[in-house]
């Protein structure tokens, strides 16, 4: 019989890589278990906003702290710290982005409200047709592409072991624990972690779990290298619109534009009747960058569950599985709620409340107004 | 940038077609890649970089890295994933302008 770690987490994204660091620490023999390369899911494909203004009220302090983590791993990841500024080309979306961002000021984000005029004294290339706006210092971005990497040398250093291009088919439940079966690979544990993002719901069912996962396709664009017209990170009070430019010139723009597809049929496909009002909302916003021509567009699976909290706990029904994912603005967050969740493994008191799995789902917590 | 013959023996090419970039005649194998015939020339400066205005040429070609960008019949596309037609009238792009501050 191969060794038996004393984790096996399935999932090579930052949630994944990011648990099994703080397991290692603790003193846990883990390995990573990807079905592709390392950080190239969400975690790698994503618009990189560090965005406190298109958090949730209630993941705030987890945003804030992740974004502590975010901003320690600096230049390895990117980091850069610009400040936001999210719009309103109209009354009714000014009073919506009074609504919100005074609950998520109060919730810790240095976030306030500003002018039009206020707004285009910091970000110039603003369109005139904005009325008011929210600020927020903090508010910045990272390179998402840069994720794998990132975690691949944390994981060498640590000496977690990463098994890539290995999607998990089978698991068996034996009295020592688990014993998982992918691509030509047999490997033994006593516990296991399911971070597997939008491919949760596929993996916790070889366990005969059913998990309330969905996926959402989100939609992200580049344009090509441009001189600089943004400063800032540009977004919209209806969260419908994220935007940067790089210091290479490139913008990136996103806000959760739906594509098509599921994680199940492969990669997602690009939805022109979605993508084309994303870009209009983009030049709406910032004239200017109607002089860029839009080299690629491309989509990430984005996985929730209908209260759109994040699943961080104990697999339900199944002893010593567990399952960390779901967490909405899961590229800020990530790194954090992934220490509390191995601090949750390794039997610690976490420092903040996780997310019990076991909760009900029902009618009533799906329609909750989401903010 | 030094004008580069292309290899002769045992390489079969089209009839020789005649474009025009900047108001210069150029002839070219009808088919073979913009960006190659323009190399063949010795047209060395094919944009300028829109950060910081440096003269750019010919670098990736596979479409990616931008530097061989010109406008055909008002459109802009990278000559390198583009071939070579009779008549075809090619335009280098003006440095992009910084913004209105």
């Amino acid at each position: 019989m191969s060794q038996a770690f004393d984790i096996a987490v399935v999932g090579g994204g930052i949630l994944g890589c990011a648990t099994a660091l703080r397991l290692a620490e603790g003193g846990m023999n883990a390995i990573v278990i990807e079905k592709s390369d390392l950080g190239q899911g969400a975690s790698g494909v994503n618009a990189g906003t560090l965005s406190l203004q298109i958090k949730r009220v209630k993941l705030m302090p987890y945003a804030l702290r992740g974004w502590a983590k975010w901003q320690a791993m600096g230049a390895a990841i990117g980091f850069h710290q610009t400040g936001g500024i999210s719009l309103a080309f109209n009354q009714r979306e000014a009073d919506l982005l009074q609504e919100r961002m005074t609950m998520k000021a109060e919730a810790g984000a240095p976030i306030t409200l500003i002018s039009g005029r206020d707004a285009r004294a910091r970000e110039p290339g603003l369109s005139d047709r904005v009325v008011a706006a929210s600020w927020c210092p903090q508010d910045g971005h990272a390179n998402s592409s840069l994720t794998g990497q990132y975690y691949r040398h944390q994981l060498r250093d640590a000496r977690i072991a990463i098994r890539e291009h290995c999607p998990v088919t089978k698991i068996d439940q034996t009295d020592r624990g688990f014993v998982l079966h992918g691509y030509g690979e047999t490997i033994h544990a006593r516990r296991l972690l399911l971070a597997c993002g939008g491919w949760l719901k596929g993996v916790a069912a070889l366990l005969g779990v059913d998990l309330p996962v969905r996926a959402r396709v989100n939609t992200v664009s580049v344009t090509e290298r441009g001189p600089r017209i943004m400063n800032t990170v540009v977004g919209h009070a209806t969260g419908l619109l994220t935007m940067k430019q790089k210091t290479n010139g490139t913008v990136l723009i996103g806000g959760g534009w739906q594509g098509r597809g599921s994680p199940m049929n492969g990669r997602g496909l690009v939805d022109r009747d979605t993508l084309i009002p994303n870009l209009c909302l983009a030049q709406y916003a910032v004239p200017e960058i109607a002089r860029l021509r839009v080299l690629r567009s491309w989509t990430g699976f984005e996985a929730h569950v209908p209260d759109f909290n994040p699943l961080a706990g104990a697999l339900p029904g199944t002893k010593n599985a567990f399952v960390l994912g779901c967490v909405r603005g899961g590229y800020t967050i990530g790194p954090y709620i992934s220490e509390l969740m191995g601090d949750l493994i390794l039997g610690r008191d976490p420092e903040m409340p996780l997310f019990d799995p076991s909760r009900p789902f029902d009618i009533e917590t799906a329609t909750r107004r989401i903010l | 940038m030094q004008h580069r013959p292309r290899i002769q023996k045992g390489v079969s090419r089209a009839a020789t077609v005649r474009f025009v970039i900047d108001g210069i005649e150029l002839d070219a194998p009808a088919g073979e890649s913009l960006a190659a015939a323009l190399m063949a020339a010795g047209i060395g400066t094919i944009r300028h970089g829109p950060m910081d205005g440096q003269p750019r040429s010919v670098f990736c070609l596979i479409g990616l890295c931008q530097e061989c960008l010109v406008e055909i019949d008002g459109m802009q596309i990278e000559a390198c994933r583009v071939n070579v037609s009779a008549g075809m009238q090619v335009n280098r792009l003006r440095p992009m302008d910084p913004i209105k501050p």
